[in-house]
């Protein structure tokens, strides 16, 4: 076969537009953050008369004193607004009526308050919303932890720190489910398959402002009196719940959706739009776990979808989904939240094995050991999660000729999970080490995880289960996986790409101290919590035993300065960037990653010439370099004599280039 | 711009942040409803006199109430005579409580027959309209009333339930607070005495939260309305 390896059209032209030049329209006209958020009041403004003219007077709505249906009706159309307000629908809705759309793709720093078509631009955007989300669900842990300084004395009452919890719960999940597919995965996919955009520029726009749309709903449900049921939304309660449900409920539905089109968009890319050369076997671990992890988006969110559905229109209409006493079944949001939820548990584990995994042979200057171990590992992961579900169920009167089997598909996953961390250990085995602060959040997460993941081996074993269902512990072995896995192996991430990305260096002294109090603290938060669940401390309720006061301020105190440890992340990160930047090499880490072969921060069409990729990029200890790609594939042809290029020819053939159509030519940056 | 102004900018916009989470926070928090305290009402040692009503419909014309069709518990403040819309409440520990609950709103008859029965109290037992009684059997009640809420405390024991009242009566309370001076009520009384120190929840059994799915939800799960805290201190 051949590689097509021409210039893409126009490339070597191609210049990054002055500010404002690919919109025609003047800035103060074209739609922005603010029309976005004007139509989402209006919006729901709209929905909510509609749901009363509905509604209004209906038997269950007077006698509740409350109509769901304009609520839910009034977020639907808020969320509607907020798209239309942003621009998301104006080239479906141009096209719908046989016209061309007017481009309002700008340059200038307004960009990234606008629906932006560059995978570069929503990396960044995401990488702000998702530290929105966290850093809000953070506020709300520090009102959890302040209520528990003292089990007899209240700051909150115990509707509101039920409503708290599930606040948290929510968003936390929300912001983990895209924490590193979206600011990272959207940001980087492209340059590690050198590409020049992701495949469908308008869905990778979509989700990103369905995901803000999420934020704003979710916040929703405090100000319309919270919900009861936490995070997990347990039918009937969500069918007793107030209207802070609706907002539950559609805010999930929306996220959802976002999901979806994140994790098709990223299929699509990494299949089709791989550079020649790039076979699976090339491809960087990093890239695998997004992939895989967006298998999970796009199969496993469209259960929560319909689950959020079906829960909304046994709210609304009423129908009786849920309802035990009406034909339903409780056990149908139980299975279906589920059969989403623990493939949702590694859709924030992977794309964490991912980074460590990638940035470990750089920083070990090693290859990735077993990288093919190391793959198969991440699918089988992937694979054995949709079985696994129904451990969340043991207590909830399920068959319990069901809870064996379901203990044993819990206990197969840590086989494909232990690939994954033996892969670590062995790249980490006999390395010199180079202890950058991206690589103290590698090796915090191997520490972590580890202790997650014991912890998990223990939940899944039936007996063990049935004793500490629902208390500290099992919070705190999510916690250690989640937050000491997921959330160490992004900020090693951000830590390791900022000078990619952005082309400034974070401060390496503030790094150090970021964390250094996030490791400290984070176990000194969450490892006493596993002797408070020991001691039976239920989770989601206000108070507790007077005898395990000590341990919970200790918890407290500790989580306080955890959160502190961000707020030092806040300000290196301002520091660095704004206040005093300094600019970054080119390639600081000396890695060998097809994303730093260009320059840093990526010129707006990523690569000059399509690369052609020769080999993996983890061969740190040849003695002789080799290339990861060929960066000027114009002389490709003059080379194709040689053997790195027959091999490069080779490769491209039974990946890259014959898989979907990765043609340079095919590549244009522009949208 | 210098990096002095790009500090004061930054400074600037975290000072703004802290504002804006500190007031939404304490706004947040500001929404719970307000303690009654009976702490002060009687000498130490004294027996407390806890008042207290339920009203079918808390009602639009007191003001603020989130849910005005809702169901609602009201407590008199001791020392004005005063209805507060609350379900909170300080009491003495180790000390004897008389109860009165005024009881305006309808009934029906209990799903389930155990929340008829009177205990936790002193005697085991309370008085409606003055007679004593052990059990309120919902479907012989005069005038097929039932029952119309209960006020349960679980970790100390107490059930007492609330007769309800005809609402074809003339004097019936359309919305609260109602006054038992000049409309349509049953009357119960009972006893019991705090133990130590704690937090106790309290809250009517039967399901009243219309609308919801069995009752279940709304006034019967809202703190302020159905649900409340007994908060026994030193």
């Amino acid at each position: 076969m051949s590689v097509d390896v021409t210039p893409a059209v126009g490339v070597g032209e191609v210049q990054p537009p002055a500010s404002g030049l690919l919109s025609r329209r003047p800035a103060w006209l074209s739609q922005n953050l603010v029309t976005a958020l004007i139509l989402m009041v209006a919006g729901y403004a709209f929905g909510h008369w509609i749901g009363n003219v509905i509604s209004s007077g209906r038997v269950w709505v007077t006698t509740a004193a409350e109509n769901d249906a304009a609520i839910v009706l009034g977020l639907l159309f808020g969320v509607v607004g907020w798209l239309l307000g942003i621009g998301a629908l104006n080239y479906p809705l141009a096209k719908l009526i046989g016209r061309d759309t007017v481009p309002q793709e700008r340059t200038d720093w307004t960009k990234y308050f606008r629906f932006s078509l560059t995978h570069k631009v929503v990396g960044k955007q995401y990488l702000i919303m998702v530290l929105l989300f966290f850093f809000t669900g953070g506020l709300l842990a520090m009102a959890i932890r302040t209520e528990l300084l003292t089990p007899t004395t209240h700051i909150i009452g115990p509707g509101t720190y039920i409503s708290i919890v599930g606040e948290h719960g929510t968003i936390m999940m929300m912001m983990a489910s895209s924490l590193v597919v979206g600011p990272l995965g959207n940001y980087l996919i492209p340059l590690m398959i050198g590409s020049r955009r992701m495949a469908f520029p308008r869905i990778e726009a979509a989700s990103f402002w369905l995901f803000t749309a999420g934020y704003f709903v979710i916040l929703t449900a405090l100000p319309l009196g919270g919900f009861p049921t936490g995070w997990t939304g347990y039918a009937p309660l969500q069918n007793q719940a107030g209207v802070g449900m609706d907002s539950y409920l559609v805010g999930f539905l929306v996220i959802s959706l976002g999901m979806i089109l994140a994790g098709f968009n990223q299929i699509a890319t990494i299949i089709n739009y791989r550079a020649p050369g790039l076979t699976w076997g090339r491809m960087s671990i990093f890239v695998w776990s997004v992939l895989i992890t967006s298998v999970l988006l796009a199969t496993a969110s469209p259960t929560l979808t319909i689950a959020c559905v079906a829960g909304l229109l046994d709210r609304t209409v009423p129908t009786a989904f849920f309802l035990n006493v009406h034909g339903g079944s409780s056990y149908l949001w139980q299975n279906l939240f589920w059969f989403f939820g623990h493939p949702e548990v590694y859709i924030m584990a992977l794309p964490g094995f991912g980074i460590v995994a990638e940035l470990l042979p750089v920083f070990c200057r090693k290859p990735l050991f077993a990288y093919r171990v190391g793959a198969a590992g991440l699918v089988g992961v992937g694979l054995l999660s949709y079985f696994v579900w129904q451990h969340h169920l043991f207590q909830s009167g399920i068959n319990p000729d069901m809870r064996p089997l379901f203990m044993l598909t819990t206990e197969l996953i840590s086989i494909p999970t232990g690939f994954v961390f033996l892969i670590g250990l062995g790249t980490i085995y006999k390395s010199k080490m180079r202890f950058e602060v991206p690589m103290l959040f590698c090796l915090a997460f191997y520490f972590n995880f580890l202790i997650g993941g014991i912890t998990g081996v223990f939940l899944s074993d039936v007996p063990v289960n049935v004793t500490l269902h629902g208390g500290f512990f099992v919070l705190s072995h999510f916690h250690y996986t989640i937050l000491g896995g997921l959330v160490f192996a992004f900020f090693g991430g951000v830590y390791y790409w900022t000078p990619k990305v952005l082309g400034k260096t974070l401060n390496k002294r503030l790094g150090q101290i970021h964390f250094w109090m996030m490791f400290v603290f984070f176990n000194l938060t969450f490892f006493p919590l596993f002797l408070v669940g020991l001691f039976d401390q239920p989770r989601r309720v206000f108070e507790y035993a007077v005898r395990l006061q000590t341990l919970n301020d200790f918890a407290s105190v500790s989580a306080y300065l955890l959160g502190a440890s961000f707020v030092v992340f806040v300000v290196n990160f301002v520091w660095s960037i704004w206040i005093d930047p300094k600019t970054a090499p080119a390639n600081p880490w000396d890695s060998n990653g097809l994303e730093w072969q260009t320059e840093s921060p990526p010129p707006w069409y990523n690569f000059e010439r399509i690369p052609v990729v020769l080999a993996d990029p983890y061969h740190y200890s040849e003695p002789v370099p080799v290339p990861v790609a060929d960066l000027a594939p114009d002389n490709f042809a003059e080379a194709a004599g040689n053997g790195v290029a027959a091999a490069a020819m080779a490769g491209a053939g039974t990946g890259g280039a014959s898989s979907g159509g990765s043609s340079a030519g095919t590549q244009d940056g522009s949208d | 711009m210098s990096r002095s102004w790009r500090i004061a900018i930054v400074l600037g916009l975290f000072a703004c942040a802290v504002v804006l989470v500190v007031f939404t926070a304490m706004a947040y928090i500001a929404t719970s409803p307000p303690t009654v305290s009976y702490l002060d009402s009687q000498p130490p040692g004294a027996t407390v006199h806890l008042v207290m009503q339920t009203d079918g419909v808390v009602g639009s014309a007191t003001g603020g109430a989130a849910h005005p069709t809702w169901v609602s518990y009201r407590i008199r403040t001791p020392k004005t005579h005063a209805w507060t819309h609350t379900t909170l409440v300080y009491l003495p520990a180790h000390s004897r409580i008389d109860v009165t609950i005024y009881q305006f709103d309808s009934g029906s008859p209990l799903r389930n027959q155990h929340f008829g029965m009177v205990t936790g109290t002193i005697g085991n037992d309370a008085k409606l309209n003055g007679k004593t009684f052990k059990v309120l059997n919902s479907y012989d009640t005069p005038n097929g009333q039932g029952v119309g809420h209960t006020f349960t405390v679980p970790s100390l024991g107490i059930n007492v339930p609330l007769e309800g009242n005809d609402t074809s009566k003339k004097t019936f309370c359309t919305y609260g607070p109602c006054d038992p001076a000049t409309q349509l009520h049953t009357k119960t009384t009972f006893a019991f005495t705090t133990p130590g120190v704690g937090n106790y929840r309290f809250q009517c059994f039967i399901p009243c939260g219309g609308g919801r799915y069995a009752g279940n939800g709304g006034a019967m799960q809202t703190l302020g309305y159905m649900g409340g805290f007994l908060e026994v201190r030193a």
